[in-house]
C-alpha cells in the first residue's frame, strides 16, 4: 500500500553514485517540479546531474512520467499521482 | 628533489596521466580518467603533498572537478564544482582554468560563461568572486569560437591576471577584489573600434615569477587589415601592451609559454588565421629569445608536410628541468615533447582522443 502512494524514480546507471547505488527511489511528490525539490534536499548530487543551478532540467537529459516525456505534458509542472515512475535517461548525443 | 615529471593531459574523451624519470627518455600512461568526458582543465599542485585536478566536463550531466592525491593513479571527484547562486541566472558550462591559490588547500577557478570562483578546501566548496563575475561589463562579453570562456588566471602576490574569450584581458591589483578592464594597446579584428576598451578575444596570457611586470599575450590576430596584432607583450604588469609579432609566419594561434628560468624566451604555435592549422600543413613552434624581438621556428622532428591540426590555448606547456622539455597535444590526439627547449621533437603518443589541454610538472 505504501508503494502505492509513492512515485518511484529511476536512476540511470551513471548516475547511481550520485544515491549509494540505488536504481530507483521512492518519494511522494505532487508534480514533476516537487519531486526534484525533495531530490535536492535528499540527494544533491544526484540532482545538479539532473539541473543547473537555474533549475532547468539538463539539455542533454531527459525526464519522462511512465512513457511520456515531460516535454510532451507539462514540463516540470507535470502532475504525478501514487503510482507514477519518472525515468531519468541520458539523450542520444555525443561524438 | 624532484625525481619525476608527470603530464595531465585532458582530452575530448578524459584525463589521461603521464609519467617519466627526470631524463624523460620513457614515458608511462594511465588512465582515461573520468572516461568519455571532456577535460578543458587540469592542475598539477606540488605545494606539499603533490595533487593532480581536473575538470570533468560532462555534456549530459554538468561539470565535476576531480582531485587525485596519488599522483594520478586514482581520482575522486570532490564534493562539489563552482556552481552560480541560485539567483544569478547563469549555468556553469565549462570550467576552463585551475589555479592554486595562496595557502595550501586554495584554488581558482575560471569558467564559461567567463566567471571566477575560489575554493579555500581543495575544491570541496566554491565560492563567486563577484569582482569580475559580476563587474560591471560582464553581462556585455560576447563567446567566441570556444565559449566565453575565462581561461586564463596568473596571479602575483595582490595582482590577479585574468585572460577572457572575448572580454580582453583584467587587471586586480587588490588580491581580486575589484578588477580592471586592462587592454591598452590590445587590438582587435572583429569590432569596427581597432582598440576597445574591452571585448578582445583574448587567447592565451602567460608569465614569468622573476619579471612579474613581464607579460606575454596571444590575442587573436590573423587580420589583413589590423596586423600585429597577435602576440603582444606588457612591461607594465599588464597596464599597456605592444605588438611582438614581428617575424612570425602567422600571429594567429592559441597558446603562449615562457620558458621557466628565462623571461625573454617565448613560444608560441602560429597557425593559418583561416583554418586555425598548421600553416602549410607543416607544424611548428615558434621561439623567441629576446622577449619578441626575434623568432626561430623548431620544428626539427616535426611532421613537414600533411599535417593540418590545431594545438589549443591550454595544449603546451613546458617542464622546469635545467634544459627544460616543450609539450603540445593535437587535436588530431598526438602529444609531442620538445626536449633540449625545443629544438629536436619527438611524439610520445600518437592516438590519443583530440587533446584539450597539456600541464607539466616535477614532483
Amino acid at each position: 500500500m505504501a508503494r502505492a502512494m509513492t512515485i518511484t524514480i529511476h536512476v540511470p546507471a551513471p548516475l547511481r553514485a550520485c544515491c549509494d547505488g540505488a536504481s530507483e527511489l521512492l518519494l511522494s511528490a505532487p508534480s514533476v517540479r516537487a519531486a526534484l525539490l525533495q531530490l535536492e534536499r535528499s540527494h544533491p548530487s544526484l540532482y545538479r546531474s539532473i539541473c543547473d543551478e537555474t533549475g532547468a532540467v539538463r539539455r542533454h537529459v531527459n525526464l519522462f512520467v511512465n512513457t511520456s516525456h515531460v516535454r510532451d505534458r507539462e514540463g516540470l509542472d507535470t502532475a504525478l499521482v501514487p503510482g507514477d515512475v519518472i525515468t531519468i535517461l541520458p539523450a542520444v548525443s555525443g561524438g | 628533489m624532484p625525481e619525476r615529471v608527470i603530464l595531465c593531459i585532458g582530452t575530448k574523451k578524459g584525463l589521461f596521466v603521464a609519467e617519466a624519470p627526470k631524463t624523460r627518455q620513457r614515458f608511462a600512461l594511465r588512465g582515461p580518467f573520468g572516461p568519455g568526458v571532456a577535460v578543458y582543465a587540469a592542475l598539477i599542485d606540488t605545494r606539499g603533498t603533490p595533487r593532480l585536478y581536473a575538470s570533468s566536463c560532462n555534456a549530459f550531466f554538468g561539470m565535476k572537478v576531480l582531485r587525485s592525491t596519488d599522483l594520478g593513479k586514482t581520482f575522486k571527484e570532490t564534493r562539489s564544482a563552482p556552481a552560480f547562486p541560485k539567483d544569478d541566472g547563469r549555468a556553469l558550462a565549462n570550467i576552463w582554468a585551475l589555479e592554486a591559490g595562496d595557502t595550501k588547500e586554495a584554488l581558482w577557478c575560471g569558467v564559461e560563461p567567463a566567471s571566477l570562483f575560489r575554493s579555500s578546501d581543495g575544491g570541496d566548496s566554491w565560492e563567486m568572486v563577484p569582482g569580475i563575475s559580476n563587474h560591471q561589463h560582464a553581462r556585455k562579453w560576447q563567446p567566441g569560437g570556444g565559449g566565453l570562456c575565462m581561461h586564463t588566471i596568473l596571479r602575483d602576490r595582490d595582482r590577479v591576471h585574468l585572460g577572457i574569450s572575448t572580454g580582453g584581458h583584467y587587471l586586480s591589483e587588490d588580491g581580486g577584489k575589484t578588477f580592471t578592464a586592462s587592454n591598452g594597446g590590445v587590438g582587435a579584428g572583429f569590432v569596427p573600434d581597432p582598440f576597445p576598451e574591452f571585448g578582445q578575444c583574448v587567447h592565451k596570457i602567460a608569465g614569468h615569477p622573476d619579471a612579474p611586470g613581464r607579460l606575454y599575450m596571444q590575442n587573436h590576430g590573423g587580420w589583413p587589415d589590423r596586423p600585429g596584432i597577435g602576440v603582444l607583450r606588457s612591461d607594465d604588469y599588464g597596464h599597456t601592451w605592444r605588438s611582438i609579432s614581428e617575424g612570425l609566419h602567422s600571429d594567429y594561434g592559441f597558446p603562449i609559454v615562457v620558458h621557466p628560468h628565462d623571461p625573454d624566451t617565448v613560444y608560441v604555435v602560429p597557425l593559418e588565421p583561416s583554418t586555425r592549422t598548421c600553416p602549410g600543413g607543416a607544424p611548428a613552434v615558434w621561439r623567441s629569445g629576446d622577449g619578441g624581438g626575434s623568432w626561430k621556428r623548431l620544428a626539427r622532428g616535426l611532421p613537414k608536410k600533411e599535417s593540418f591540426f590545431t594545438v589549443q590555448r591550454d595544449a603546451m606547456d613546458i617542464d622546469e628541468v635545467k634544459s627544460p622539455a616543450l609539450y603540445f597535444g593535437t587535436t588530431t590526439g598526438q602529444l609531442w615533447i620538445g626536449r633540449d627547449g625545443g629544438e629536436e621533437w619527438n611524439c610520445l603518443f600518437d592516438s590519443l582522443p583530440p587533446i584539450h589541454c597539456v600541464k607539466v610538472a616535477l614532483v
